[in-house]
């Protein structure tokens, strides 16, 4: 009596249910990690808007960093699996202090990401219902994107979510869409049927290296690894999969294909169908997939890739706020937050203090700055991006600094634990680093919104690190007993890595 | 034996009730079920936190659950799984050949529990044996 066995359901060894997740859905989860729709119809604008031609060539460069920090979650992932979050790594790996900062710069992620999503979701939600005027309207926007807020946090309280077959079908369709847009854009350029102003697509749009401002290239490749957000869930699908051995490394990789085709015909498209004087006059950045989407495609095709943005925007939710809070909730179980903020409901099974707390932080934050700001998208993504690239460099190092004792065992140790998750690490804070340093100056930073004279983004970013760390030394100061009193620099148990043993649970 | 599932709710506690009730007239065991998957996505590094808290709890509430059983007389075991609730209960009611389902219900609206997703209702339409809805109040 008391603890039980799973019934009717073998788990793996691991406690994780085994067979639960075949390929299809291996794929479509692959596909759905990065909500491939609502980050090309945020991001394509600004990254064709700072780099041009070399937009393509961009987005493919930002997947670097992503594939090397990729390793770093897999293995930390395998050797942590009960308790693993960015948080408890990085604490283990790298004492309290760094793992506190990281855990909270995913929380930020959280409070960001809402009101790009609303905001996005909102502008295309009434470009759906053909209301064009108030899609172009900052107040009417906003105000409706408060209220989509709103009811995001509350579909992320109630846990519900739409049945597996709906989401693949829907995670399928907007794939397709994307495609069907760039296909037909790419279609008319070649027939001579485009607007003009359109450009004959160039292998050398696929050079990073054409690329001579290099802080252009900085802000591109920062905006880039926004999009890849969230693929690292994808690779650690490995121990949950049937037959684990292939058919997640195959969907895998199979999802990966067609995250960056589609990332990278899109961004082909849009830059060849619309050249770069058009592009560059799009204000409001998110509205340029829509408004490209009724030239290509025309009525009501172009509807589908509007519907699909919006229905990644709103599926998304979940998978970026749910993250957050959770982590909020790992971090008050492991004492480095308040008990309350661990709390779940009793009958939705949600951290629903945390999850309402990140709603609440991101209405108050989006509101004034999207009034404040030239440009909310730019500068939201911006500041988000800082925040990813912070705690996917600290992951980085932290499977290094854990994994230390194993580096030397195999080349393939060395190899996929230590040189690409240091590398991917490094390069994530090389863009941070100087990204901090462009946007210092905001008379070079592409939006030009600025704050006490410093760029929009950094406020955002510094300005919520910062805040980090002020609650971080007075949650010291009021619990010095418990969390703060873990040493870091743990290293992982050579047993484990090797698959022979149990990780234990230290913060859980 | 009477399958039960158990998440402290007023509803719940209830089921439990007159589940004992049923177990003790008729000299059968019970199983009290909790079903901890959580919601959203189960991929990812956070999850597993919030499956060990859910974990915890249900076994918090279906230990209590038990103990009340056995003050009574019944005897009882508890389950707590990574699976979705109706999921949870239909395979245990058909791995123990369950004479019924017994489960709480929340009262409320139809389109409210179409929307938060009812499951009584679920379980009425999926099961085998027969399936008993217990109102929070009487």
């Amino acid at each position: 009596v008391g603890e039980a066995a799973t019934p009717g359901g073998e788990t793996s060894e691991h406690g994780l249910k085994a067979n639960a997740i075949g390929f299809t859905d291996a794929l479509v989860i692959g596909l759905a990690s990065t909500a491939p729709a609502y980050s090309l119809a945020a991001v394509i604008g600004l990254v064709v808007v700072a780099v041009g031609v070399q937009a393509p060539a961009v987005l493919l460069a930002s997947f670097i960093p992503m594939f090397f920090i990729a390793a770093a979650f897999y293995y930390m992932n395998k050797a942590d699996q009960d308790c693993g979050t960015t948080f408890s790594w990085v604490t283990r790996a790298m004492g309290p202090w760094f793992g506190w900062i990281g855990g909270w710069a995913i929380c930020t992620t959280g409070i960001l990401v809402v009101g790009s999503l609303a905001d996005v979701a909102a502008r295309y939600g009434l470009l759906l219902v053909g209301w064009d005027s108030a899609a172009a309207s900052k107040p009417a926007v906003t105000a409706i994107a408060v209220l989509i807020i709103a009811a995001m946090t509350a579909v992320c309280v109630l846990g519900t979510e739409l049945s597996a077959r709906v989401q693949n079908v829907m995670i399928f369709a907007q794939v397709l869409a994307l495609l069907l847009f760039a296909v037909v854009a790419l279609a008319k350029v070649a027939g001579g049927d485009a607007p003009e102003g359109s450009l004959d697509p160039s292998a050398s749009w696929l050079s990073p290296f054409a690329l001579e401002d290099t802080g252009a290239l900085v802000t591109g490749l920062l905006i880039g690894v926004f999009i890849y957000w969230g693929w690292e869930s994808a690779v650690n699908l490995t121990e949950e999969t049937e037959d684990s051995e292939t058919t997640p490394g195959k969907a895998a990789v199979l999802s990966t294909v067609i995250l960056l085709v589609t990332y990278v015909s899109v961004a082909i498209a849009v830059v060849a169908f619309a050249g770069l004087d058009r592009v560059g006059e799009f204000e409001d950045d998110d509205a340029i997939l829509s408004t490209l989407a009724g030239d290509v495609l025309g009525s009501p095709l172009d509807q589908l890739v509007v519907l699909a943005v919006l229905t990644s925007a709103l599926a998304s939710t979940q998978t970026t706020i749910l993250p957050a809070s959770r982590t909020v909730l790992s971090m008050a179980r492991g004492g480095a937050m308040p008990d309350s903020l661990g709390r779940v409901h009793p009958r939705y099974l949600t951290p629903h203090v945390s999850t309402v707390l990140i709603g609440i932080l991101a209405t108050v934050w989006y509101v004034p700055l999207n009034l404040l700001s030239e440009n909310f998208l730019f500068d939201t993504l911006s500041a988000l991006s800082l925040m990813i690239a912070f705690y996917y460099a600290l992951s980085g190092f932290a499977c290094v600094i854990y994994y230390r004792h194993e580096l030397t065992k195999s080349v393939r140790n060395f190899l996929f634990i230590g040189v690409a998750p240091l590398v991917g690490g490094l390069l994530l804070a090389f863009l941070f680093v100087r990204s901090v340093s462009d946007l210092a100056d905001p008379e070079l930073s592409y939006s030009g919104s600025s704050f006490l004279g410093l760029g929009l983004p950094l406020v955002i970013g510094a300005g919520f690190l910062l805040l980090g760390a002020v609650l971080m030394v007075l949650w010291r100061i009021g619990n010095p007993r418990g969390y703060f009193e873990r040493r870091g620099f743990e290293a992982v148990r050579p047993e484990v890595a090797a698959g022979r043993a149990e990780p234990e649970p230290v913060l859980d | 034996m009477f399958v039960v599932g158990y998440d402290d709710s007023a509803g719940a506690q209830r089921a439990l009730d007159v589940a004992i009730e049923l177990a003790r007239a008729l000299g059968e065991p019970l199983v009290i079920a909790f079903a901890a998957q959580p919601p959203g996505r189960s991929v990812g590094d956070e999850y597993r936190s919030h499956l060990a808290v859910l974990e915890e709890r249900g076994r918090a509430v279906t230990g209590a659950a038990v103990a009340r059983a056995t003050e009574a007389g019944v005897t009882a075991e508890a389950v707590v799984a990574d699976r979705k609730v109706v999921d949870l209960l239909l395979d245990l009611a058909d791995e123990h050949g369950a004479r019924a389902i017994v489960v709480g219900t929340y009262g409320e609206s139809p389109l409210r529990g179409a929307v938060l997703g009812s499951t009584p209702h679920k379980l009425l339409h999926l099961s085998k044996v027969p399936v008993l809805a217990v109102p929070a109040a009487g």
